[in-house]
């Protein structure tokens, strides 16, 4: 079957403007995306520039953005995406920088690996400790990363702030952190709760929806997340803002909003957001600053939260299964 | 913390010819080059990787089922050994098998403490399944993405260890003066610009060259970039006519099916829906070696028992749980690559080239016959794997004797001084390079790589005889003469993967005439190596290994003596 490819070309540097470039190639049942670039770049355009290397989806090279999301070139087949969106568009990942068309440069992403120090800190360096399959299983979603970036290619806060982890380091950062024999799991965490960390994440859940392993970084950074509350690092406005928020739900079984802001910021920096509090009053969109009435039906919200605390207490992190 | 650099950005002020030195640089970023690595720079020494792609893209990352060791008190690295040297069919060197078995244990406690998960049996041990030509189930695993597993671990590794990574860097020549190494001359990638590193040791780590045949398992990086450049360095190579043929591939694509599959129970039937390894190795059954399984396969597709020219391997049996948790890569690969669930049906498999028994001669401490020159993992031929390698122990032998070879450079390097590093290595390799870019192209280069491919599969595949493989070297010298006059249509400095692709095919066409030339001269069947003319292993005149020397641009033919300490050579059954 004939069928058209749409290739977004980049030149090095930015040196001319990016540009469609539409091939037409035979698609046989089964074949790859990947597949058809290697058949282009042989036969029609040499100077078409992807990565590759395993074709077999564990080596996380050919990470790309076909018909509008990230995916492996290699384990996406054309077919199926001709009949759902009638054309097959590649394009390089979101969120970094292009270096040649579908090319992208990844230096920020290793760094980000980098910067969480990704790799096991045992408190004896001998590291005797023995791990159970339950405790292995608690980290094993994080371990099956390829470091492919398809996550941090969908990322929406990544998108407004370059400086963030993303879900890729973080969720190797939980690959430790929820490692039964780190011995610095804390420090870490402290770590990740400053500025651009783990508390960063808006939870669009795009990292785990568009991860080709099912990696599921949302989940490790919920861990994360969970496990510094746990340990008492809340010191900060991430874990503020989440603490106030169930303490809201708890109390009135609704979001109050407005104490929110107080309780998550403090009152001096608060009174920084009164320009945009002012806005938002204009544009009708300002909670009332009254205190909330208690919802109908206390007595259930009261039961989950009992529910919870008791599963809590039962066991700790339920690990890496969603 | 972590790494000084790893980032080709940051080290743009080298440009230019400048000359960057290094204690040791390590080619190949797998887990032979890793692991090598992570001993220098434990050590302390200033050590870089120098890799055409980041470290984790390495083909190691794609291996599936296993790493063998004697880990339990009924099992011992004695029958570890016995097991390989009958795999290999005699023709292994039993000094350095025995290093690879006895060491074996150490290196997977190694790993743990670096952070490897493995998975376990109900007692909280290390599981082990049962793997080809073993005769105790001794095969480590981490469902079946160990190499996965193994690779993450070790370039956690690195990182902490602050090794230097110089990635999507392409190494054209290694500068070897009065045999003995002084660095290497690398093509920066995206620049287009060409670099010397300087060292006092290299370490080659560069892997297999599967895509020397049509049908492989192996990476499209995977293309015998390190044999071809220890050969044209001086460096001899060895056993390269041995080339191994996995039993289960998928069609079309070539993806790997791990042998776990049979290790965990499955079955290979033919058209009929008969277990055929029943008739091949009535003991071992599917569990023979890879290459006595590989030639059943190819024997019943050949006699008309095929279904499309592939037999079936069926794992229904085991259940769908059994198959999610041991199998899930398998089941996803077969669903995306093969459009079949083999929860369902059974998946359509056939032989294909996987793993290259042959590469640089080296020792059990990785030295080569170049002094400063260390080879480890599928580049070397240390001789673990004779003629025939056994599942589960190409990662063994790429931990065990990286780390060897690791250790060798750290007291080669402290002992030695920085050797010079004369300028016409590189105004050499510039002016090789330029001529690529200019010259206009006869043809384009795939064209001679796509008949090399088909060449070899046909020429030196599971099958050889003495026409056969001296039409393919007929063949492989024919695509040498044109290749030196193919060029490039991208004349681009930057990210010109096109001629990245031509500089391996070079490579290629090289690896593939060794493979031819030993293989035509043995005249014997010998594990992987079947000469249809030539049936019967013969000992009296092939228990020898061959070597290759590239002397002033002509390659000769040299044997060595195979190391037999405790395992007589016998006949061979499974």
């Amino acid at each position: 079957m004939k069928i058209k490819l749409k290739i977004k070309r980049s030149a090095p540097l930015n040196e001319s403007e990016p540009f469609f470039q539409a091939f037409s190639i035979d698609a046989y049942e089964g074949m790859t995306v990947l597949e058809a670039l290697l058949k282009i770049a042989d036969e029609d355009d040499p100077t078409l520039s992807f990565r590759k290397s395993c074709r077999s989806a564990i080596c996380g090279s050919c990470a790309m953005t076909i018909n509008g999301h990230a995916r492996l070139a290699c384990n996406t087949q054309i077919l199926p995406e001709i009949h759902k969106f009638g054309e097959v568009i590649l394009e390089p990942l979101s969120n970094h920088a292009v270096l040649k068309d579908l090319m992208v440069d990844l230096a920020p992403f290793w760094e980000k690996m980098e910067r969480v120090m990704p790799y096991l800190t045992p408190p004896d360096a001998e590291n005797t400790a023995k791990m159970t399959s339950e405790d292995e299983a608690k980290i094993d979603k994080s371990q099956q990363c390829i470091m492919c970036g398809s996550c941090n290619s969908e990322c929406n806060a990544l998108e407004i702030d370059e400086h963030y982890a993303g879900p890729a380091a973080l969720a190797k950062a939980w690959r430790f952190i929820g490692d039964t024999r780190e011995g610095f799991a804390e420090k870490r965490l402290d770590k990740l709760s400053t500025e651009h960390g783990m508390w960063d994440c808006v939870r669009c859940g795009h990292c785990t929806q568009y991860c080709p392993k099912n990696v599921a970084p949302l989940k490790a950074i919920e861990l994360l997340r969970s496990r510094a509350i746990k340990l008492g690092i809340t010191d900060n406005h991430g874990a503020k803002h989440a603490l106030s928020m169930t303490n809201s739900i708890k109390r009135v079984g609704r979001l109050d909003e407005a104490a929110m802001t107080f309780k998550t910021l403090g009152f001096l920096r608060s009174l920084g957001m009164i320009p945009f509090g002012i806005k938002m009053e204009l544009h009708g969109k300002m909670p009332l600053p009254l205190i909330l009435p208690q919802i109908d039906g206390m007595d259930e919200v009261k039961a989950i939260f009992k529910t919870f605390e008791e599963k809590d207490k039962n066991k700790e992190d339920s690990g890496g299964k969603s | 913390m972590g790494c000084k650099c790893s980032t080709t950005k940051d080290i743009l002020f080298f440009q230019g010819g400048f000359l960057v030195t290094h204690d040791v640089i390590i080619i190949g970023g797998g887990i032979a080059g890793m692991r090598s690595a992570i001993e220098c720079a434990k050590a302390g020494l200033n050590t870089a990787i120098v890799s055409k792609v980041y470290p984790v893209r390495s083909h190691s990352v794609a291996a599936q089922g296993g790493i063998n060791a004697a880990l339990k008190s009924t099992d011992s690295w004695s029958a570890h050994m016995a097991d390989t040297v009958k795999g290999s069919d005699f023709l292994a060197d039993q000094d350095a098998t025995e290093v690879l078995c006895k060491e074996a244990a150490f290196d997977i406690t190694e790993l743990e403490k670096m952070g490897a998960i493995w998975s376990r049996d109900e007692n909280g041990n290390v599981a082990q399944r049962p793997f080809g030509g073993a005769g105790y189930p001794r095969t480590c695993y981490l469902a079946d993405r160990t190499g996965h597993g193994i690779v993450h671990v070790l370039y956690e590794q690195i990182i902490k260890h602050g090794v230097f990574i110089y990635d999507e860097w392409h190494v054209v020549k290694l500068a070897v003066l009065d045999n003995a190494a002084r660095g290497i001359i690398a093509v920066e990638l995206k620049t287009g610009r060409l670099h010397r590193l300087r060292s006092k040791a290299i370490i080659l780590a560069t892997g297999g060259y599967g895509r020397v045949f049509k049908t492989t398992t192996n990476a499209l990086t995977s293309t015998g970039d390190g044999m071809a450049l220890a050969l044209s360095a001086g460096a001899n190579l060895m056993d390269m006519e041995f080339v191994q043929f996995h039993p289960t591939v998928l069609p079309r694509t070539g993806i790997l099916i791990t042998e776990g599959a049979r290790g965990e129970g499955g079955y290979l039937l033919n058209s009929k829906g008969e277990r055929f390894m029943e008739k091949y190795a009535p003991k071992a059954k599917e569990l023979a070696s890879r290459d006595v399984v590989s030639r059943a396969e190819q024997a019943e597709i050949s006699e008309g028992r095929g279904v499309d020219g592939c037999v079936l391997l069926d794992v229904r049996h085991l259940g769908a749980e059994k198959i999610n948790q041991r199998l899930s890569q398998i089941r996803e690969l077969s669903i995306n690559f093969a459009g079949i669930d083999p929860v369902e049906k059974p998946i359509p498999v056939r032989p294909g080239a996987h793993y290259s028994m042959g590469g640089v001669m080296a020792g059990i401490d990785g030295q080569t016959n170049i002094t400063g020159l260390y080879a480890a993992g599928e580049s070397a031929c240390i001789s673990v794997h004779g003629a025939n390698r056994l599942g589960g122990n190409s990662l063994l032998e790429a931990v065990v004797f990286g780390r060897r070879a690791g250790q060798a450079t750290e007291a080669f390097v402290k002992s030695t001084t920085l050797g010079d590093f004369p300028d016409g290595f590189l105004s050499e390799a510039s002016f090789e390079l330029a001529g690529i870019l200019k010259r206009e192209p006869s043809e384009p280069a795939y064209i001679i790589r796509n008949e090399m491919t088909v060449a070899m599969e046909e020429h030196a595949g599971l099958f050889r005889n003495k026409t056969g493989l001296e039409k393919g070297l007929e063949k492989i010298k024919e695509l040498k003469e044109r290749f030196k006059k193919a060029g490039l249509t991208d004349k681009a400095d930057g990210f010109n993967s096109e001629l990245l692709a031509f500089l391996e095919l070079g490579n290629m066409l090289d690896v593939s005439e060794t493979i031819l030339l030993g293989a035509l001269a043995r005249n014997e069947s010998r594990g992987a190596h079947s000469r249809t003319d030539f049936p019967q292993r013969d000992d009296v005149n092939w228990l020898r290994h061959t070597l290759i020397r590239n002397q002033s641009g002509e390659l000769h033919l040299d044997y060595k003596n195979v190391v037999i300490t405790k395992i007589k050579p016998a006949e061979r059954k499974y």
